[in-house]
């Protein structure tokens, strides 16, 4: 007999998944839309508010890894979360200049195929209590293609917006100050790319892994 | 002459008499490392067996042997690793005269000696090339520098804190015959080389906001007794033990021993923060709070060993009730 906790946990995720997985669909029809009528500079400001808003919303796993609601390890998802809020908000938002990169499209249609799949997945187990195989597939595969195109247009799009944020001094702090402290966004722009030479490599290799979990459970099933 | 010749005789016949006993080595995944085995008298201790397998691998010096007792495979039980003070016959099983050890490679070896000085010289040499030389030029700093009694005054402090953790390794520290693989040079190296030159490059740069005339003394001041009362903790745990390095635990007493197990990280800890207090600095604050989480850790491992230890039964004295490192939080 499933508690009262459970129950409701499985409501919230339920409604948490689906609700994101909508954002998400948002995005992917009005990117294809906007490409097709308007082309590629007009992408962002079509998709922006469901971008913002489904990217953001994901940050809410990290607490629902840390209160137990989910099983998934926070040491996984951070880099990921990370990345995509640092694109989303620390180079997207910030610097206009870089909106209108076809780069955007790639990166935009890249996220969200990949989270249309995993959240309507999450939706599906919380919701029904199991997902088709050909569900996990999808999961568990996409993958292969969809991480390289996203991360080399994350990687692209930092380096093309690198003369936006040195001309500008937005996020900058500067010296003298009470504490003695000083950041430089540009400097930060660049040890962000270098992360991304081990960073890759490290997180293709550990879905490698869980692809291979997950396939060979099911076939066992 | 004749005396000699009786000395090696009675030797080999005293060899003769001692039964041998036969020693399995194998790797972790089971197979036969040393071919053949080898054959060790009976009263042969660990060392001498690490000293044979050196012999026979000639690779494979001492210090980079683990050498534990097998255990059944699924086991989740911790293997016992040999001590390489005691006699082989502790470990063999009743009345046997041969035993398996397992084999691991720790990997080159350096002394904690070694380690400790190359992590603690780049602080000491990259502080004062912020202080001493036109660095800042590179980073876009034209002009003169004027520079503030406190900044003096740190490049003193974090000098003589350096020099003092040197001198304490080659004079102080026991270390119980313990070395460090040879990755953790660089890691330590990496860590220390590269806060030291984040805090250095902000405590002496062109446009440092120094405290007031108070507030520095306050913290150099604090932060020396600190350094003092370190050096002391250092000294007490040194007669803990034994000149021949034969290392072990011993209930830490005397000083601030007495109400926490490791004073000697509280006041390491408290340091720095004097060192803070005076030259505020977020830097020197980042490092402030990573350095404490790490001996924390250390710490909290130390209590829980010497409480295990120490529990009081079997006539051994019961570790008494102390805080861990940082009263009045942990």
């Amino acid at each position: 007999m499933p508690s009262s906790f459970t129950v409701l946990s499985r409501h919230y995720l339920s409604i948490y998944n689906w609700t994101v997985f909508i954002g998400w669909f948002q995005v992917l029809f009005l990117a294809l839309k906007t490409l097709k009528e308007s082309g590629h500079e007009h992408v962002y400001n079509a998709v922006e508010k469901p971008l913002l808003l489904a990217q953001s919303a994901a940050i809410l796993e990290i607490l629902h890894g840390v209160i137990g609601l989910v099983r998934s390890p926070v040491s996984s998802s951070l880099p990921q979360m990370g990345s995509r809020v640092y694109l989303t908000w620390g180079i997207l938002w910030s610097f206009p200049e870089i909106r209108t990169h076809i780069l955007v499209t790639s990166l935009v249609i890249s996220w969200s195929i990949t989270e249309i799949i995993r959240y309507s997945f999450f939706g599906m187990k919380e919701a029904f209590g199991f997902a088709p195989s050909w569900h996990l597939w999808l999961r568990y595969s996409t993958f292969l293609v969809l991480y390289p195109t996203g991360i080399s247009s994350e990687v692209g799009l930092i380096y093309f917006a690198l003369p936006y944020i040195k001309a500008s001094e937005k996020h900058c702090i500067r010296m003298p100050n009470k504490w003695n402290f000083s950041f430089d966004y540009f400097y930060g722009a660049i040890l962000a790319l270098g992360i991304y030479v081990p960073g890759s490599p490290h997180m293709y290799s550990y879905m490698l892994g869980q692809r291979k979990r997950a396939l060979s459970k099911s076939k066992r099933e | 002459m004749m005396g000699e010749c009786l000395r090696l005789s009675s030797m080999r016949i005293y060899a003769k008499l001692l039964k041998r006993m036969k020693v399995t080595v194998v790797s972790r995944s089971g197979r036969e490392f040393i071919k053949g085995g080898l054959e060790l008298h009976d009263l042969a201790t660990v060392a001498d067996l690490q000293e044979a397998i050196h012999k026979r691998t000639k690779k494979f010096y001492p210090s980079r042997q683990r050498l534990t007792l097998p255990v059944p495979s699924g086991s989740k039980v911790r293997p016992v690793v040999l001590s390489y003070k005691k006699s082989l016959k502790d470990y063999c099983d009743e009345n046997q005269n041969n035993i398996t050890v397992v084999f691991k490679d720790l990997g080159p070896q350096v002394s904690y000696r070694t380690l400790f000085f190359f992590e603690y010289l780049g602080p000491l040499i990259l502080y004062p090339i912020f202080y001493y030389f036109p660095v800042y030029k590179f980073f876009g700093y034209e002009g003169e520098r004027v520079i503030h009694p406190v900044q003096i005054y740190a490049l003193y402090y974090w000098c003589f804190h350096y020099f003092k953790r040197i001198m304490e390794t080659f004079f102080v520290h026991r270390f119980s015959h313990a070395t460090s693989p040879l990755s953790n040079v660089f890691r330590n190296c990496a860590y220390y080389w590269t806060f030291g030159s984040y805090i250095a490059y902000y405590v002496n740069h062109p446009l440092y906001t120094p405290v007031s005339d108070l507030q520095m003394k306050i913290g150099f001041g604090f932060g020396l007794v600190c350094q003092l009362a370190n050096f002391y903790c250092h000294i007490i745990l040194k007669n803990l033990r034994s000149p021949d390095g034969s290392g072990g635990y011993q209930i830490p007493r005397g000083f601030l021993f007495n109400i926490v197990t490791c004073a000697n990280y509280t006041t390491e800890i408290y340091q720095w923060l004097g060192f803070n207090i005076a030259t505020q600095s977020v830097a020197g604050y980042v490092f402030l709070v990573v350095a404490t989480s790490i001996m924390t850790n250390w710490a909290l491992a130390k209590h829980r060993h010497l409480k295990k230890l120490f529990d009081g039964k079997e006539g051994r004295p019961k570790y008494p009730h102390r805080w861990v490192i940082l009263p009045p939080f942990l």
